[in-house]
Parts: C-alpha cells; structure tokens; sequence
C-alpha cells in the first residue's frame, strides 16, 4: 500500500515535471518564432542615380538615391547615398555606408578621400581602406548605363 | 475600547498578519558600524523608482514609430505640462542610476562583501547592472533623433561580430532588413515590457539574499549590539537619497539635451555620440582595427566582465582588510581606471564635422516652397504624366536651365504650366534649395523654422547674413542669440528706433504681424 502511494508520487512528479517543462518550453518557443524576424534582406532592383554628364571626373559625385521600400508596415522612401565615379572608360559605385560599423562616409574633397566620422576609418577615391578601424573597403556597387534612358543606374 | 483608528489597524493585522510585514521589512538587524558607506544600494533604488515612473509617465504620450516618435516626443517637451522636465528626470535619472550602480558596486569591492556566502547576490548584482544598461541602450533609440539613430545603427553592428551567431543576433535586434519601424516597436517592447519585470524580479531576489545572508558590515568586525534598520539606517539612506534627488532635479530642471532633427540614413558626415556611460567602449573600439574589431568590441569588456564576476572566487581567504587583498583591490582599481580613462578620452574626442552639413535659412526658404507651392506641385507629383516629383537626388538639369525653368516654366512646356513666381527672392531661394538637393537630403523643419525661413529670407537677408548667407550692410545674426534674447529682437525689428535713436533699418511694425514678428525673434534668439 505505501510502495504504491509511493510510486503513484513519482510518476505525479514527473508527469507534473515533464509536461510543466514541455508548457513552457512551447510558450516559450512560440514567443520566439514570433520574435524572430521574418525577413532580414532586401531584394537588389537597378535604380537610377544619375545622368553620365553629371560626373565631372575632378571629384566623385554624391547621389542620394531615392526608392520605394517596405518598413515593416510602412511604404516609405528609401533614401541610400552611393558615389558615382568614372572608372577607366566605365564607372564605378561606392556604398557611403562604412564597412566598419555603418556610419555614412563622406567624400572629403580637400584631402581627396572618403572619411568616416565615427571612429576615423579612411578611404582612397577606389574604396580600399588607407587608415582607421574598417575591416575591408566600401562595397562596389553594380552600375550600369541604362541605353533607353540615358540614365546610370546601380543595383541597391 | 481603543480609539477607533487603532482598533481598525489591529483588525487589518489581524486579517492581514501587515505588522509582521513591516516588522520584517523595517528591523532588519545591522551588525555596528553599518553607516553611510551602505546607504548606496538604496540611492539606487530611489533612480530606478524615479525611472518607473517617469517612464511610465512619458508612455501616456509616446508613439514608437518612425513617421511620430520624434514629433511625440517633440509634443511631451512642448505641450505635456512639465513635459520638459519629465523628460530631464528621465534621462538624467538614467544617469544617477547608472553612477549609484558603479559607486555601490565599488563599495561592495572595498568592503570584500562579495565574499562566501554572498556569491550568488554578487553575481545577480553584475547582471542587474547589465540589465541597467541594456535599458540605458533600448531607450537610446526611442527619441528617433539623428543621435538615437545612428547609435543604434553603430550598436546593431557590433553586436553583428559575436562569433558564430553575430548575424542572428543583429538581426533580431533589427527586426528587419534595415534599421526602421521594425527595430523601433522591438527596442520600445524590451525597453517597456521585457526589462522591466527582469528588474523587478532581480531586485526583489538580489533584496531577498541581502537579507537573508545580512548586511556584511564593516571591514573588521566591531563588537556591539545589532541594531535595527529603522530608524537610523534608515535616515541615512533617505539623506543621501534626498541628495540625490536635489542633483537630479537641478540636472533635470533645464530638460533633457535638445531634440536632434529626425532620423535621417542619408545625412552624410553626421557623428554619432553615444551616452557618456557608453563613451568607454566607443573609444576602446578605435584601437582595434580591421579584423582585430571583435577584440574591442566583445572580447576585452567581456574579460572585464567575467573577471569582475568570478571576483569572489579569485579573492579568497578570511580577511577582508585592504592590505590582505592586493590583487582583487589593484585590479579593480586597474579597471576603474582604465574606464574612467578611456571615457574621458571618448569625450574629449569630437570630430568637428558636424556644422559642415547645416543647410541656410535661403536653402530652407526654398525647400519650403518647393513643398508648400500650388505651382510647383501642378506638375511635379509622384503620379504626375508631366514631371516627376522634386526629389533629392533626381536633380540632374544644370544651373542655368533650372533658372530659366524656375523664372518661367512656360519656356519648357506652353500652356500646362500656371503663371511663374514674380518674386525674385523666392525664385533665389528655390534656386538655391534646388542646388542642395542634387546631393543632400532636406532636413525635416519644424513649424517654427518653417514659417521663420520665409520670413527671415524675405525681410531680413537683403541686409543681413545669417549662416553665411545674405547682405553685408546690417550686422551679421548668425549668433545673434547669444546677446539679445528673442523679446528685445523682437522689439528692435518692431520698431529699431525704440531702442537705438539712429537706427537705419526700417520699422517691421505694420509691415509684420506681431506674430510674425515674435517668430522671428524666437528664431532668433535660439542662434547661439
């Protein structure tokens, strides 16, 4: 009689144990599946950026490229700053956006680099780090001359 | 028969046993020579109760998304009744907490109190001042001024570099693909619904050990009785908490540091400052360059952090007087002194990039136009057949043909266009915007600005220059608030012969509004 009360006991405790534990490992599961983040990249589409003329030569130049984008349950205007360059007989496309932590370089025309604000990273008119804390250079973006329009245009 | 007072509190004790409560909660015991060294923890208590509230308080008017954040909280500093102050309390009370956590960390160091059997509290404590500044880093963000922006984004990035798991991690906090509506509902929920109750719980069983295991008292043991908390304890805790309070509402009396402009992911140049309690780690990151980041970033404060946790096991042994403990007290001391080192360095290091990016009252006059002008928008619209919209960056026509366009669009296209702008310093200023936009995105105005642009541009710039623009034959305003304040600007453009017999610049009386008179003085005299 006490051997089975006693065992009634354990199989409570773990059945309480077991099941309790399964409860919450699910809540808690499902609180993360709804936490995670469903999408983490952006589809890249050409954009337009610029007229060929626009680009002197003496300096990069410095687009704003504005595009439709989805934040969350907002449409809004996504707005990504590249520079634009000629690069031999092409062009070339530079991200503004630091390959150390993010911060938007900026193209300093007096010591002819790219400067970031943050923590002193610096690049050469190509991209590739000269100083700072940047693990590698600024991305190159693709460009290309859209023949319709006459337009550059970069994939972003 | 009592008086009635008294018999209805021994009727509630005795329904709700409340006298033990309190007895248990008001007599703790001290051993002797308790005394202002452990008044701290409650110092800190008091600023994490201040932050309840005021946070609470600042939730009634918060709107966590990114088209109202900044304006509601631009609403809670203008319109709330005390708003500015509430917002000071907020964040300057962030600080205090911060500052009582380090000193009351400290004082646990100095007095060994970490030692057996208080390692599992010690080690609470080192979370909850992880969760204190987890806090300290999700309520950055939720101004969604340039500065909340771009620290989250510096932020978000280096939690990018955990090993193994840095993308998953970083995108969690992002929420997204980008830093946006998403990351700001998720920084706004941890900030107000998962931090708190994590405190709350941590608080009560980091109180609950303390007082189980006792207070450890002074550094040798002193012979004497115990005595209890309440009364004496306890108005040494409430004098140092008043203190703190008096620092904090003379910090929070002028407000919090001014709203920055809105987030903008385009402003190129802007320079990032995080809270001074996080200046410590920004600097140390600058030493660390390339691929040797994740040194900086994680792997030296996560040694610090470790080192200071395992402490109670690294510092054995029975005494806790200082001369027997040289290795725990240098080291700390080490530490505290290169945070404190690498924090005064992280001030004293402000790139001065910033002014460079400002755009003049004849550019925002301009950029007012463009968006408030009937003719401007009869073509140039998102779904406009004949023009696309004005935007930054969609500027490609050269000078001279925008100016003609500008002065008479008829030139371009006959009969679709109204009849053009007649005047010419509207003309200059739109001119003048729309040579900005090819590379820079307008900065988001506030009404004040907005309506001050046209009128300063239209009345004020032919004479004098503001911002290095306008004419040379008045004074130049562009710190014309650090002398007058906008009262007496306002009276001089009123009529300048009221203060000064020999003035030559006209009277605005009559010309203006007395409204608009005052916005031009309160605009103004915010130009320091």
């Amino acid at each position: 009689m006490a051997r089975s009360d006693e065992d009634r006991r354990t199989v409570l405790a773990r059945f309480v144990t077991v099941v309790g534990g399964m409860l919450t490992a699910g809540v808690a599961g499902l609180a993360g599946v709804v936490a995670a983040p469903k999408r983490l990249t952006n589809s890249r589409i050409w954009r337009r950026a610029a007229a060929p003329d626009d680009l002197s030569g003496n300096q990069p130049l410095t687009v704003v490229v504005t595009a439709r984008d989805e934040d969350g349950w907002y449409e809004t205007k996504k707005q990504s700053v590249v520079f634009l360059d000629r690069d031999g007989n092409g062009y070339r496309a530079l991200s503004a956006t630091c390959a150390h932590l993010g911060c938007r370089v900026k193209w300093d025309e007096t010591q002819a680099k790219f400067l970031c604000p943050c923590h002193g990273g610096v690049y050469d008119r190509q991209g590739n780090v000269l100083a700072g804390p940047p693990p590698r250079g600024l991305e190159r973006l693709n460009v290309r001359l859209n023949p319709q329009t006459a337009q550059l245009e970069v994939e972003l | 028969m009592k008086p009635g007072a008294a018999a209805l509190l021994d009727w509630l004790d005795d329904r709700t046993g409340f006298r033990i409560i309190r007895h248990h909660l008001l007599d703790e015991p001290l051993p002797p020579g308790t005394a202002w060294f452990f008044t701290l923890g409650s110092v800190l208590l008091f600023g994490l109760g201040i932050q309840i509230v005021t946070g609470t308080a600042l939730a009634l008017y918060y709107a966590p998304t990114p088209d109202h954040a900044w304006d509601s909280v631009r609403f809670i500093t203008t319109e709330v009744r005390l708003g500015s102050v509430l917002r000071g309390l907020h964040h300057w009370g962030a600080s205090v907490v911060v500052v009582a956590a380090a000193l009351h960390l400290a004082r646990v160091v100095l007095f060994g109190s970490y030692r057996k059997p208080r390692e599992v509290n010690w080690i609470i404590g080192n979370v909850l001042l992880q969760v204190i500044l987890a806090f300290g880093l999700t309520g950055y963000l939720l101004p969604w001024d340039q500065r909340a922006y771009w620290a989250t984004v510096v932020a978000i990035n280096i939690s990018k570099l955990t090993p193994g798991v840095g993308e998953w991690v970083a995108g969690f906090l992002r929420g997204g693909p980008e830093v946006g509506a998403l990351t700001l509902t998720r920084w706004y929920a941890l900030h107000v619904l998962v931090l708190p109750p994590v405190l709350a719980l941590l608080v009560a069983v980091h109180l609950y050990l303390m007082r189980r295991q006792g207070i450890s008292g002074p550094v040798r043991a002193r012979r004497g009785p115990m005595t209890p908390f309440f009364p004496g304890q306890a108005a040494r805790d409430l004098v140092l908490v008043l203190a703190a309070g008096v620092v904090l509402a003379v910090l929070a009396w002028k407000g919090a540091p001014a709203l920055e402009p809105p987030a903008d992911p385009t402003a190129s140049g802007y320079v990032p400052r995080p809270e001074w309690y996080f200046l410590g780690l920004f600097q140390l990151l600058k030493y660390f360059p390339g691929r040797l980041e994740v040194i900086g970033a994680l792997v030296v404060p996560g040694i610090a952090m470790t080192l200071l946790a395992l402490l109670p096991w690294i510092d054995r042994g029975k005494s806790r007087a200082w001369r027997d403990r040289p290795l725990a007290l240098g080291g700390f001391a080490f530490g505290l002194a290169a945070v404190a080192t690498l924090t005064s360095l992280g001030a004293m290091d402000r790139p001065s990039t910033a002014a460079a990016g400002t755009w003049n009252l004849q550019e925002l006059d301009g950029v007012t136009l463009i968006e408030t002008s009937t003719q401007c928008a009869t073509c140039h619209t998102a779904t406009s057949a004949i023009a696309g919209p004005i935007e930054a960056g969609h500027i490609g026509r050269p000078a001279d043909w925008l100016a003609s366009h500008v002065v008479d669009p008829e030139v371009i296209a006959p009969g679709v266009r109204q009849p053009p702008p007649t005047n010419p310093r509207d003309t200059a200023a739109i001119l003048a915007a729309l040579a900005r936009l090819r590379s820079d995105t307008a900065p988001a105005l506030d009404p004040l600005t907005r309506e001050a642009a046209g009128l300063i541009d239209h009345n004020c710039l032919r004479c004098h220059r503001i911002d290095g623009v306008g004419g040379d034959e008045g004074p130049d305003l562009s710190h014309v608030g650090r002398k007058y304040d906008a009262a007496s600007i306002a009276k001089r453009v009123n009529n300048p012969l009221d203060v000064k017999p020999d003035a030559e610049m006209p009277a605005f009386a009559g010309k203006l509004t007395p409204a608009q008179i005052q916005t031009i003085g309160t605009w103004l005299a915010a130009k320091r």
